[in-house]
């Protein structure tokens, strides 16, 4: 076998060191733009004042209201924290997260117990509360760029992937795909643009189209850990003392039978002996759609109705 | 997607098959190889046919056997397809052929045949090899070459920057628009067929840039699968660009077989119609995909029937800049009509799909305007480095500048944009699934 030239090896050893100096180069670029950008971007995300973002650091580092509304996009479009406020007299904020339920809201607890004890806590469920669903789970990147600063809230956070803990340690990552939206956030317009009320988003549209006939709806298979993680929520609720009410808001259409986490998360509230109100049938909403925004969220004009029927029926009561 | 071990054993059986067939047909007499070959391709086809195949043509059974009244006896198969089924069948498959054709040397050592049709790159997505390309290289000795190494990197990275940054983030848009028909509108449809265009694209030839650049890392030299597709000034052009791997299997095994374009003009047409209607079915046992497959050799067709034509009149009075623009959108349009039919659930759907488009009534979706803003940059983005790659290849390049600083501070640009506007939850590369 032919043997191979020193002067070869020599210059494959040169060749080698020269690949492994520019690949530390590399590394120590890429580590240098991720610490500027991310450490950048972390300063106009906490900066922001208004806006879908600016909600969940409120929820999180800020309130200190009495009474707090957990849910998801239903909770925020169908609790007004102004009613609440004007008729039993304590501060009150709608934690509601569009497209985030039991474990977001769990996450956000967590935060909030950290800080304060409020005093009453409604928490909105909706029909597949339990249900299994991966996207349940990656919408947790809501809470990425508060996973560093808030240990709370991080065994929640690790739920999206066993690598969270390994991705976090970019500056940027917990901002991915955040950059538009920090940057309208800190726009002056945003302030105007995105109004909100102690959290509640109004909708001033109406269903327009026509009712349909009543919707059967399909049994599934219930996922433990968000059943574990809504026991977990009223456990600690209880632990701290805080009043806690578990609501389903109103549904536009007809259901020819209950959902089953709404049987399931009424089954665990009774153990409990927590109030639960379902007003999914309620017939002063069920097919009312000048209620309604569109088949799930009520409009500005439902959602007063309805803040005011949770505290006739649920808190003055 | 799930594993499931005992699916190992099919491609066990593929491999066994391929192996002692080549063997046979290689030192058995001249009547009997045609016998062995054919043995061999019944094996494959007929463990593809089971797995992706059975159930649509049982389905479709069961629907002519309901017009007379009859019930199907035949049982629906409750199987998973394994992925990469049709990439790794094709593969084994050409390689009997070219055994037989006297083209390839069977291979006696079993492990390099095995790892032939296993070669964990290309294995779940292609390219899909030929033995000529990829067999001999299993046997012979790699120095370690860093510019090799080099090269397949930037490779694997703009692979990933193509998947995860393009392809991912238009898939958000798409997967809403087309999983929900009855909700949108024409605009939204418009907008989600051009996005799925390049998605599609994005995805797939992101994988193949990750598998060839994988195989370079290795030593090993894989062959090129895609060249700026959405640059074709034909539909010809366009099959010379797109999936080059099985648009040449087909070309070399099928088409030309079939006597190519050395026949009539008619039968021509027919070859090329059943290409296409081959590929479509290749893609996926669904109607959508044959329909697919059709509209792509109606195109071709029409082209060369188009081409007796005298345009020349028309093409001297316009600048030629301006015709060659518009001959690339043409075909783009066309390809991503062609798209509607392969992304929609349903033929149904399908249709419902281009009706909307017609009527163009009704406003365009958007979460929000970011979802709209990211979509747009991604394919600038895309845009801006192959047409750089099509047009100028001489110029200007980051990746490839002969400073190293340059050139490190490309790659890490690159990497945080992935970070920055990368999707990483829930993308999954489509053709996994073919």
């Amino acid at each position: 076998m032919k043997q191979k030239q020193p002067s070869n090896n020599k210059k494959e050893a040169h060749q080698l060191k020269g690949f492994v100096l520019k690949a530390l180069l590399l590394i120590a670029i890429v580590f240098l733009l991720d610490f500027i950008i991310g450490t950048t971007l972390q300063y106009f995300y906490f900066k922001q004042e208004s806006g879908f973002l600016y909600r969940t650091t409120y929820a999180i580092e800020k309130t200190k209201a009495d009474v707090l509304i957990f849910g998801s996009s239903r909770a925020s479009r169908h609790y007004n924290p102004n009613i609440f406020t004007n008729r039993i007299h304590l501060s009150c904020y709608n934690v509601g997260h569009d497209g985030n339920f039991i474990l977001y809201q769990y996450a956000v607890l967590n935060a909030v117990l950290k800080r304060y004890q409020p005093k009453q806590i409604i928490l909105d469920i909706t029909h597949g509360e339990f249900a299994i669903r991966q996207n349940d789970y990656e919408r947790l990147s809501a809470l990425l760029p508060y996973y560093n600063g808030h240990s709370e809230i991080r065994p929640i956070v690790q739920l999206k992937s066993p690598y969270e803990k390994f991705k976090n340690l970019s500056f940027i990552y917990p901002y991915n795909s955040l950059l538009f939206s920090i940057a309208v956030g800190n726009a002056a317009f945003n302030k105007q643009k995105m109004k909100d009320i102690d959290g509640y988003v109004p909708i001033d549209k109406f269903w327009n189209e026509s009712i349909s006939a009543p919707v059967s709806l399909p049994n599934y298979v219930m996922d433990s850990i968000k059943v574990k993680t809504y026991e977990s929520f009223i456990n600690d609720c209880v632990k701290n003392k805080i009043k806690l009410v578990i609501v389903c808001s109103p549904y536009l259409f007809k259901t020819t039978n209950s959902d089953n986490s709404i049987d399931l998360a009424k089954a665990i509230a009774i153990k409990n002996k927590i109030p639960f109100h379902d007003f999914s049938t309620d017939t002063s909403f069920v097919n009312h759609r000048q209620l309604f925004a569109d088949s799930i969220h009520l409009n500005n004009g439902g959602a007063t109705i309805f803040s005011n029927k949770v505290i006739d029926k649920i808190l003055l009561f | 997607m799930s594993f499931v071990p005992v699916y190992i054993l099919i491609l066990g059986f593929t491999i066994g098959v391929d192996y002692f067939s080549a063997i046979a047909i290689e030192n058995a007499k001249t009547g009997q190889r045609k016998w062995l070959l054919l043995l061999s391709l019944v094996a494959n086809i007929g463990v593809l046919s089971v797995f992706k195949y059975h159930n649509f043509v049982n389905q479709n059974f069961s629907t002519i056997l309901n017009c007379f009244k009859l019930s199907n006896p035949i049982p629906y198969l409750s199987i998973l397809l394994p992925i990469g089924l049709s990439f790794h069948t094709f593969q084994a498959m050409s390689y009997t052929i070219e055994v037989y054709r006297g083209n390839q040397k069977a291979e006696k050592h079993f492990g390099i045949f095995a790892l032939y049709v296993l070669f964990y790159p290309q294995l779940v997505a292609g390219p899909i090899e030929r033995p000529q390309n990829l067999l001999h290289q299993f046997k012979e000795k790699f120095e370690f070459d860093l510019e090799r190494i080099g090269e397949g990197l930037k490779m694997i990275l703009w692979g990933f920057v193509k998947k995860i940054v393009i392809a991912d983030r238009l898939a958000i848009y798409v997967n809403t628009a087309f999983n929900h028909t009855g909700q949108h509108t024409g605009a939204t449809f418009l907008l989600a067929t051009i996005f799925f265009s390049f998605q599609i694209y994005c995805d797939f030839s992101a994988y193949s840039d990750i598998a060839i650049g994988t195989a370079k890392v290795m030593g090993f030299q894989l062959m090129v699968n895609f060249k700026r597709p959405y640059f074709a000034q034909t539909m010809a052009d366009f099959w010379k660009r797109w999936h080059i791997s099985l648009s040449t299997w087909f070309k070399d095994y099928v088409y030309i077989p079939l006597g190519g374009n050395r026949l009539s003009a008619s039968r021509w047409y027919v070859n090329l119609m059943v290409v296409f209607l081959l590929s479509g079915l290749w893609h996926g046992a669904n109607w959508t995909f044959i329909i697919w497959g059709a509209l792509n050799g109606i195109y071709l067709v029409i082209e060369i029937l188009t081409k007796k034509i005298p345009f020349n009149f028309l093409i001297s009075i316009v600048p030629q800049k301006l015709v060659r623009v518009f001959k690339i959108l043409l075909v783009f349009v066309l390809s991503s009509f062609a798209w509607i039919f392969f992304r929609a659930n349903t033929v149904s759907e399908a249709f419902v799909i281009i009706k909307k488009m017609a009527t163009f009534k009704g406003p365009l979706f958007y979460e929000n305007p970011s979802m709209l803003i990211y979509s747009f940059a991604s394919i600038f983005l895309l845009l801006l480095v192959e047409m750089k790659q099509e047009f100028y290849t001489g110029s200007f390049s980051f990746m490839h500048h002969k400073s190293w600083v340059v050139r490190n501070f490309s790659y890490a640009v690159l990497i945080i944009i992935l970070l920055l506007m990368g999707v990483f939850d829930g993308g999954q590369f489509i053709y996994f699934q073919f």
